[in-house]
């Protein structure tokens, strides 16, 4: 099910903390707002704080899927 | 220029007043509080100008969030005192005397913080500093249960909670909440406060729960919310040669209470124990279900 139509992907499997949240945040303020960005992240604490901290700059979380070991998480930019 | 002699006495008074002697001769330690530690870049500029003119240049950072000022000559001490206060800073307290309320930075800046422990420590420094005890008195107040400045090693230390809640019409199953908890109060033998049902809705179980909000800071469609924050007590703890960690004897107590439970600990320290003998080492001998009354 893929409700959004997403803007630009990033992967960021393998990327530790708080490098992750470093680049998804770089990325989102390349974009315009109203953009929708998806990115990918590994299970444990980067799917935990990159969540938190997107929230916390203000960010709408529009889903948040896990995808085998890996999650996704859709960011709608402020 | 002549030697101001001082009497024991006027010594005495000296060190109630947060003036240490140091180990050489004719010189003194003078020792400031700030409540909370959180102090304006102006007054520490105060700071730098009093180190320069009356001590050796250089400060103190004390455990105890004060700055302690070394090399004041004793002649120098009345000039000194004299101007402190309009400078807006605050002496600190040595001897049998509760001591300056230590705070974490609390929910002004910090993301875990429940409560605006600034402001409290703040408002609280009446009511906790500079009182007559046995041995001393220490208290402590943190945001939460990172227990950023040991809450649980003072005499009396407050330790802010905060209960979740949440709103099923919001959350879209995406598991996070029972994912962080499952780390933190499910951890080791522990059972985790929350659970997905078969329906991949969160289930909450209070009586597992920490009270450390994680759920509340990672839900991504605030779903989960603060439902009230309170504070945990603790009470008797130190460090020193015996060290002890403080007992908790109550959850969730009302900010408003505080003043009062920090002024009944302080009066119940007085009764129980034995002039120079820390809170601690006196509710060993006491019931503490007769302590709790006394003080809550």
């Amino acid at each position: 099910m893929n409700e959004f139509k997403i803007d630009r992907r990033i992967d960021l499997k393998g990327v530790p903390c708080p490098l992750n949240f470093v680049k998804t945040k770089l990325t989102l303020e390349g974009m315009d707002a109203g953009l929708i960005l998806e990115v990918l992240l590994d299970d444990g604490e980067p799917i935990i704080n990159v969540t938190a901290s997107v929230k916390e700059e203000g960010h709408q979380i529009l889903k948040v899927d896990k995808i085998f070991e890996h999650w996704k998480l859709v960011i709608k930019r402020q | 220029m002549e030697k101001k002699i001082y009497t024991d006495i006027e010594l005495q008074e000296l060190r109630t007043g947060g003036i240490i002697k140091q180990k050489q001769k004719d010189y003194f330690i003078l020792r400031t509080r700030i409540p909370g530690g959180y102090l304006k870049a102006d007054i520490l500029k105060k700071y730098s100008a009093i180190a320069n003119k009356y001590g050796r240049g250089y400060v103190h950072i004390s455990i105890r969030q004060g700055i302690e000022i070394p090399w004041v000559h004793i002649n120098n001490i009345p000039k000194l005192l004299k101007g402190l206060k309009n400078l807006g800073i605050l002496k600190g307290a040595c001897g049998p005397r509760s001591r300056n309320l230590v705070a974490c930075p609390g929910a002004s800046v910090c993301r875990f913080g429940f409560v605006d422990t600034e402001k409290l420590a703040k408002e609280l420094d009446t009511v906790a500093f500079g009182k007559d005890v046995p041995k001393k008195f220490k208290a402590a107040i943190t945001g939460c249960l990172n227990s950023c400045v040991k809450p649980q090693e003072n005499d009396l230390g407050f330790q802010a909670q905060g209960e979740p809640e949440v709103d099923l019409s919001k959350c879209i199953g995406c598991t996070l909440c029972a994912k962080v908890c499952e780390k933190v109060c499910g951890r080791g033998k522990r059972e985790p406060a929350i659970v997905m049902d078969k329906n991949k809705q969160p289930v909450y179980r209070k009586g597992n729960c920490f009270f450390e909000g994680d759920c509340i800071r990672v839900c991504p469609v605030g779903a989960w919310k603060l439902k009230k924050a309170g504070f945990a007590v603790y009470i008797g703890g130190k460090v020193g040669r015996f060290p002890k960690f403080g007992r908790k004897i109550a959850d969730f107590v009302d900010e408003k209470e505080i003043p009062k439970i920090i002024e009944n600990t302080i009066c119940c320290y007085n009764r129980i124990a034995e002039k120079g003998e820390r809170f601690g080492e006196a509710l060993e001998r006491q019931d503490i279900e007769i302590i709790k009354k006394e003080i809550l």
